[in-house]
């Protein structure tokens, strides 16, 4: 079993930008597209997603922003997310439009590796100092030291919550500081005819999120990463112990966790029917492209302290950029693109057209966040590990068809916990080398 | 009658001009190359690769597993049993429930009863739509947040679990599917029986026969190319069964089935070729039942 060994590039890895981010302000910006050659002709860019979500208008803003610096046309289409996802190496294979926005960690290296994304180490130096080290770090293939990725953007996961819902029942979660805190929570909410703790796991993928940050709390960042990378044992009792605590929110959970996916989740919380939330921050452009009220309502908290030994020193931040396709037609123009996405002038176009995301940049302005913004940096900042979710941070053929179902499993039947763990040590055991 | 018949086909032989030759050598080859070219070929790599660890990206990268995939599946892949028992049960529930119901309707408003023209409408309109329609349709009425909740008075916060609840979710799965797939057997089948001679029927009711042993003992066997068209329909729409289910639960195993499985393994981040021996288990379990049943069938009408 070969094992990756991405102890290194994970660690502290966005850390820097965060702090990095705060402090910086007006930096002002020097580096926009510096690139020497002259870039020309179209570009074809992917929008992962569809046209009509919040997301691809601000695709769009920024790919007409470059157009207008450069004069060079980029050629925008939509494709469902997942389609792309499911069909990514045959579609790098063919003829793939020039430049995607495209997701740090495994995704990105493991394709890069076969030779499948261009390298785009040039632009990241032509960003220079905008970028933290730590992000440049976070987006460096182990292989072979080199970037596939253009960092930009990323996102805390946490506990997301309506203020408005947790102040009519007088509850604060800002406040909870331990794992008996959040049990109150999920009670008091409970009781109230609220859910506790929302969750969906139709999709396979949403409640990764809850064990990444049980098993970082419990166990820590190192055992979390080892685990995922075939150096620690899933039988082993610190993992049974995640799972004893993930069975423990059970009863505070929706009695449809299997019926719905992420979307439903993120209902949940925008109909006001739930407490805490365990989700990504991204999803919160959904809110804000609902009404200004709803977004200003939406907050996050770390999720709190388990294990005294970790603190709340880890999180999962996962770091996505634009990377550009090997085969494409346009590769120079794609990797221009992807920089331009990098710098202050695509951030700003984002911006004005909208995203909530926080950007990775210290040539921008952070004091221009909001106040959501402000609160996922400091979450952020409050970190020291960070992860980039389970199916970036494990390979590919494991996440999906074997954690995936594992977890379903066990919210399914939680008394067959030791039978879906030893199965999923059997199943990595039986993988190919890499 | 022999020697006619062979006398007939020596002629005819004879009178194939160069041109009839031409277009039956291209109605004949052209599609047995496209067949060879984009349907056996794939499946010969397919099978060749399921013995091999590929990510799928570069040739070179290919190594030969041996048994490993099909070790790993059989052994280790409880969601494999799962997937095998869901397809086992959309056969039998399509076999003994859905078809049946399918013939018997056909029969029904083939005997012109009351509104006979009203039912075949209705059992018809399913139809025409893809599974993945049908998938489509039915997850937005019943999943959380969708209309029949709605109806209820159920929000997403305590919608009735209905996919995602597993003592009842198989059950909503194969009512769907039977929706589609009673029409369509019943669609088969009253062309087959708008065929049988009419005067059959007549003589077995001047005969005193009922209409069961009318039904079981003249219409059935009369109807016996329709009805070895419709088993092996009914096989192979139970063992290749996807679209609807990919469209309620996505690519996450969460209500396996073997196509479920395969696609899993072949798209994705995950790409490995226990998609391809899953899908050479799959190809086994179609092929192997039906060249059963129509070797049978045949062997009795060569009798």
């Amino acid at each position: 079993m070969s094992e990756q060994d991405n102890g290194i590039s994970r660690r502290s890895v966005l850390k820097g930008a965060a702090i990095g981010g705060l402090g910086i302000a007006a930096g002002g910006s020097l580096l926009a597209g510096c690139g020497s050659k002259k870039v020309t002709g179209d570009i074809h860019y992917t929008i992962r997603g569809n046209l009509s979500d919040a997301g691809a208008k601000i695709n769009i803003a920024v790919n007409d922003a470059y157009t207008k610096k450069t004069g060079n046309k980029v050629i925008s289409q939509a494709v469902n997310s997942d389609d792309f996802q499911n069909n990514f190496v045959q579609i790098m294979q063919g003829t793939p439009d020039d430049a995607f926005g495209w997701m740090a960690g495994w995704r990105t290296n493991s394709r890069a590796d076969a030779g499948l994304l261009a390298d785009v180490s040039d632009q990241v130096k032509n960003l220079g100092s905008s970028l933290s080290d730590a992000a440049v770090q976070g987006a460096t293939n182990p292989t072979d030291g080199k970037q596939y990725i253009v960092p930009t953007t990323y996102y805390p996961w946490g506990l997301h919550y309506r203020k408005s819902t947790m102040q009519s029942l007088g509850l604060n979660p800002e406040s909870i500081a331990t794992w008996d805190d959040l049990i109150k929570l999920c009670e008091a909410t409970k009781k109230k005819g609220l859910i506790g703790y929302a969750l969906g796991d139709k999709g396979g993928w949403e409640a990764m999120g809850t064990f990444d940050i049980l098993n970082m709390r419990l166990n820590g960042y190192q055992f979390h990463i080892d685990l995922l990378n075939g150096k620690e044992k899933w039988t082993d009792a610190k993992v049974v112990d995640v799972f004893t605590h993930m069975g423990q929110l059970i009863p505070y959970m929706n009695k449809n966790v299997l019926d719905i996916s992420w979307d439903g989740m993120r209902d949940l919380l925008l109909q006001k029917k739930c407490g805490a939330m365990m989700m990504g921050s991204w999803f919160a452009n959904d809110f804000k492209a609902k009404s200004q009220a709803d977004y200003d309502d939406l907050w996050i908290v770390p999720f709190p302290e388990i294990n005294p030994t970790h603190g709340v020193d880890s999180i999962d931040a996962p770091l996505d950029g634009i990377s550009v396709a090997a085969n494409g037609k346009n590769v120079e123009g794609g990797k221009d693109l992807a920089e331009f996405w990098g710098s202050k002038e695509g951030i700003d176009a984002a911006v004005a057209a909208g995203d909530t995301n926080i950007y990775i940049s210290k040539d921008f302005d952070t004091s221009s966040y909001d106040a959501f913004n402000k609160q996922k940096l400091a979450v952020l900042g409050a970190a020291k590990n960070i992860g980039f979710f389970l199916d970036r941070d494990t390979r590919g053929d494991f996440a999906g068809p074997v954690v995936g179902p594992a977890i379903q499993s066990f919210l399914k039947n939680p008394k067959d916990l030791n039978k879906i763990l030893e199965n999923t040590q059997a199943q990595w055991d039986a993988l190919p080398a890499l | 009658m022999k020697t006619a018949a062979a006398n007939k086909k020596i002629r005819s032989r004879r009178s194939l001009s160069k041109g009839d030759r031409f277009t039956l050598a291209a109605f004949i080859g052209l599609p047995t190359l496209m067949q060879i070219v984009f349907l056996w070929l794939p499946a010969l790599i397919t099978i060749a690769l399921s013995f091999t660890y590929w990510n799928g990206i570069n040739v070179s990268d290919i190594k030969w597993a041996g048994l490993a995939n099909y070790k790993n599946i059989f052994f280790g892949t409880p969601v494999f049993y799962e997937a095998l028992k869901n397809n086992a049960i959309w056969l039998l529930w399509f076999s003994f429930i859905a078809t049946p119901l399918g013939i018997l309707l056909a029969y029904q408003i083939d005997r012109k009863i009351k509104g006979h023209k009203l039912y075949e409408t209705i059992f018809y309109i399913p139809v025409v739509l893809s599974l993945a329609i049908i998938g489509i349709i039915w997850n937005f009425m019943l999943q959380p947040g969708g209309f029949v909740q709605g109806i209820m008075g159920r929000d997403i916060g305590n919608a009735v679990s209905i996919w995602g609840n597993y003592s009842i979710n198989t059950y909503v799965i194969m009512g769907v599917a039977s929706w589609r797939h009673i029409g369509y057997i019943m669609l088969l089948y009253l062309a087959g029986l708008k065929s049988v001679d009419m005067s059959l029927r007549e003589a077995s009711a001047i005969d005193g026969a009922t209409e069961w042993q009318t039904f079981r003992k003249i219409i059935l066997p009369t109807m016996r190319p329709v009805n070895i068209i419709i088993v092996v329909i009914t096989i192979i729409e139970s063992l290749r069964a996807f679209d609807l289910v990919y469209i309620i639960y996505g690519t996450s195993t969460a209500w396996p089935l073997l196509n479920i499985l395969v696609f899993q393994n072949f798209a994705g981040q995950g790409i490995s070729m226990k998609g391809a021996a899953y899908a050479v288990i799959l190809l086994v379990l179609c092929v192997g039942p039906i060249l059963a049943y129509l070797r049978t069938t045949f062997k009795e009408d060569l009798k």
